[in-house]
């Protein structure tokens, strides 16, 4: 360990959370069935070997729930995440290359929605959509890609102005060829850690949302569900149903963030030689 | 001081025709008079009449009223009153069913009569809840501040907190004992908490508490129809209107029947009510025109044989199949429930047991209604009426089959029909009983069995002791007002 440098231990922890993350999300999609069986000669069972985490009042795995549902927020907001930044992606890029016109109208849409509170826009929008997965997918993909548009906005528009992209156009280069050859490599770093630090916003808003009551529904184990299930519970003094699974959302939460801080660092030009 | 469930506060006022007392859920007025009682055993009582009867074609019901009962602003409480009440009832209710009701009449002033557009025999049970307002003081804003002959006088409220009673002391009727009732509306957690702080005298609970009874109290257990029972979508399914009605697995009465012999009860209120619950085998277990042929006996073995018989054999996985249909249907309940929820699951866990494939869906009531008709939704009800079984067995106006749940029997429809045409309550208990099982059809296990039903579940209260309850009268549906029916004669021993 100590013959490594920094970049390595970063590759590591890189590596590593996102090793604990697959784990998870996949031992999550395993467990579906033991996470909604109940069986109440089992309920209320303080945490112990065989249910590290408990049980509910229905006699219910808490730790298959734990990650049934982490592995559920970790599906949503991984797709809600990728869409959003597809958005970004183009309307960034849209507001810097399609002239003033389009460039005023996309800054005015992503004002407009960053000036509406956050989670209020994402519950209108869920309702709307029918709540449910799809409702939470899309509400969480219509919110969360402004200030990554914004970013790739600014991007473009600069790298319009450089010399090497002047160059290209004077010799003649087709608009595709510049923008797949030059203009690309360099938005990639940008874009894919903007992803990355996404999703952390996004798996905590579709767990307040399901929190609030108006994603996911009851049947489901998402951990806006479990919370919600067990606020009932605490005042009996059943600490085990919300203290776990909350630990553990935090815990995905600060690993989606570890991992992308460091592939920040790892492949953004401006700090990769730090 | 009594808290209730927040919902318990009556969005729309103390009035009777937006539902106070006579609405989704039925209790004693309080603030007002009504013309007739039910007794502790749910027989008929009197209040304000003195004699009441009705025509041989059960089209005219003469009610006598006393003549000594003034409303609390002094004025005396006449016929005519009781014939504005009823009609503005009739006008304006969009809660209570009062279509049957013609127009009231005062003929004296200790008279009225009420006609009728069909023979209803169960209106005194309307009678029964229907609370009597002064004509003279009647306004749209009569909800707020009600005047009325009842027990009790509003004395203050508070709107999303609380209510205060105080006893009106020109009362007609027995002694009132309690002359302060305070009434907090909150939720299940804090009720708990104004027991623990020892702030309320009786305070509502849930099963999932009833462990924690605090110093100074114990815990009352009061049995009631509150139950909770599920709809078997008894036809094939089919479109209608774009909405599916029907459901192909549930269509089989070998399907039905089974499900309602294959559910061990008594595990089931063990296990999700604490013991705190009746079977419930019928929406109408114990009230006078229940009728014992409902009753069945836990019989897995009984309930596979069934299936067997009528072609639904066991797959691999141990899931029965059917011409390729597979014997798997879903059962809803609204989310914010947990006790529905427990029953959903348990359900679906006793019925893998038999074969029979359940899996479990939270539905909110903006969709559950229209669901409902395709597939099983875990229902709560339970009413000191029988036009219960009416509203949910019998078919619906305009259509050919039953309002929440497609399912039609021309028979049991007749009995009903014939019971509401009857001239006498009493007589009509007998033909209510035979809508549900006439010894050939009916909707018990020998019948059709288009819902099922599970259990009921017990009211429980924390109640400080010392304080004496009186006698509880059979609670129906709803975990509030109920309880107070009879606060006047509640009293303190120590």
């Amino acid at each position: 360990m100590r013959t490594w440098n920094r970049r390595k231990t970063m590759v590591f922890w890189t590596v590593f959370s996102l090793i604990l993350l697959i784990a998870v999300a996949v031992a999550g999609s395993l467990c579906s069935e033991a996470a909604r069986t109940t069986d109440f000669s089992r309920k209320n069972l303080m945490p112990c070997l065989q249910y590290p985490f408990g049980t509910d009042w229905m006699g219910r795995d808490m730790f298959a729930r734990t990650l049934k549902g982490l592995s559920l927020s970790i599906l949503i907001g991984t797709l809600a995440a990728v869409i959003s930044a597809c958005i970004a992606l183009l309307l960034g890029i849209g507001a810097a290359t399609l002239g003033k016109r389009a460039d005023g109208l996309i800054t005015w849409i992503i004002d407009l929605i960053m000036g509406i509170p956050h989670l209020l826009l994402l519950i209108l929008i869920c309702v709307a959509a029918g709540r449910g997965l799809k409702g939470v997918i899309i509400g969480v993909a219509f919110t969360h890609w402004t200030s990554l548009a914004r970013l790739i906005r600014a991007e473009v528009l600069q790298l319009k102005e450089s010399p090497y992209i002047r160059i290209a156009e004077k010799l003649g280069k087709s608009r595709w060829y510049i923008a797949k050859n030059h203009m690309m490599p360099h938005l990639v770093p940008q874009f894919v850690v903007g992803l990355v630090l996404m999703f952390p916003h996004a798996i905590l808003h579709e767990s307040s949302i399901t929190f609030l009551g108006f994603g996911l529904t009851s049947e489901q184990p998402a951990i806006g569900i479990i919370l919600a299930e067990s606020m009932q519970y605490l005042v009996l003094g059943k600490w085990w149903l919300a203290l776990f699974p909350g630990l553990a959302l935090i815990l995905v939460v600060v690993l989606f963030y570890l991992l992308g801080e460091n592939l920040r660092r790892l492949i953004d030009p401006g700090s990769a030689h730090e | 001081m009594v808290t209730m469930t927040a919902s318990s506060e009556p969005a729309s006022g103390f009035d009777p025709a937006y539902g106070w007392g006579a609405g989704e859920h039925v209790h004693e007025p309080l603030i007002q008079s009504t013309l007739l009682v039910t007794n502790p055993d749910l027989s008929i009582g009197m209040d304000l009449a003195t004699e009441y009867s009705v025509s041989e074609d059960g089209l005219t019901w003469t009610v006598k009223i006393r003549d000594d009962v003034k409303f609390t602003d002094g004025e005396p409480l006449t016929a005519s009153d009781v014939a504005f009440t009823y009609n503005n009832c009739k006008e304006n209710s969009a809660v209570n069913d009062f279509t049957m009701l013609d127009y009231a009449e005062a003929v004296d002033d200790t008279t009225v009569e009420f006609h009728m557009t069909t023979p209803f025999s169960p209106w005194p049970y309307t009678m029964a809840i229907t609370g009597i307002v002064p004509e003279h003081a009647y306004d749209e804003n009569y909800g707020m501040n009600p005047i009325g002959s009842g027990r009790y006088i509003l004395k203050q409220w508070d709107q999303g907190q609380q209510i205060i009673l105080e006893a009106n002391p020109d009362y007609y009727g027995k002694e009132i004992k309690m002359k302060r009732v305070t009434i907090l509306f909150m939720d299940e957690e804090a009720s708990l908490a104004a027991a623990m702080a020892g702030e309320a005298d009786v305070s509502y609970t849930a099963s999932t508490f009833a462990e924690m009874v605090p110093d100074g109290y114990s815990l009352m257990a009061v049995q009631s129809v509150d139950n909770r029972g599920f709809n078997l979508p008894a036809v094939p399914a089919q479109e209608v209107d774009g909405l599916t009605v029907g459901n192909d697995v549930l269509s089989d009465v070998a399907v039905r029947r089974a499900i309602n012999i294959g559910i061990d009860r008594e595990e089931m209120i063990e296990n999700v009510l604490g013991g705190y619950g009746t079977l419930a085998y019928s929406v109408c277990d114990q009230m006078p025109w229940y009728n014992e042929a409902s009753e069945v006996a836990y019989d897995p073995e009984g309930a596979k044989a069934l299936l067997e018989e009528a072609g639904w054999i066991a797959g691999e996985d141990g899931i029965r199949e059917k011409d390729g249909v597979r014997a798997s249907f879903t059962i809803m309940y609204h989310p914010s429930d947990s006790v529905r929820q427990a029953l959903a699951e348990e359900t679906a866990n006793q019925l893998k047991e038999i074969g029979l494939e359940v899996t479990t869906e939270a539905a909110g009531w903006d969709v559950a209604y229209d669901k409902a008709q395709s597939q099983p939704l875990m229902w709560g009800w339970g009413a000191h009426s029988p036009m219960e079984l009416y509203n949910i067995y019998h078919t619906a106006p305009d259509s050919e089959l039953a309002e929440y749940s497609p399912y039609a029997n021309e028979t049991v429809d007749r009995y009903m029909d014939e019971a509401l045409a009857s001239s006498d309550l009493e007589e009509s208990y007998e033909l209510w009983q035979k809508a549900q099982y006439d010894g050939t059809t009916g909707v018990t296990q020998d019948g059709d069995i288009p819902w099922v039903w599970l259990c009921n579940v017990d009211h429980l209260y924390f109640v400080r002791d010392g304080l004496n309850v009186a006698e509880q009268k059979i609670h129906p549906h709803g975990h509030g007002w109920s309880i107070v029916n009879n606060v006047d004669q509640w009293e303190w021993t120590e």
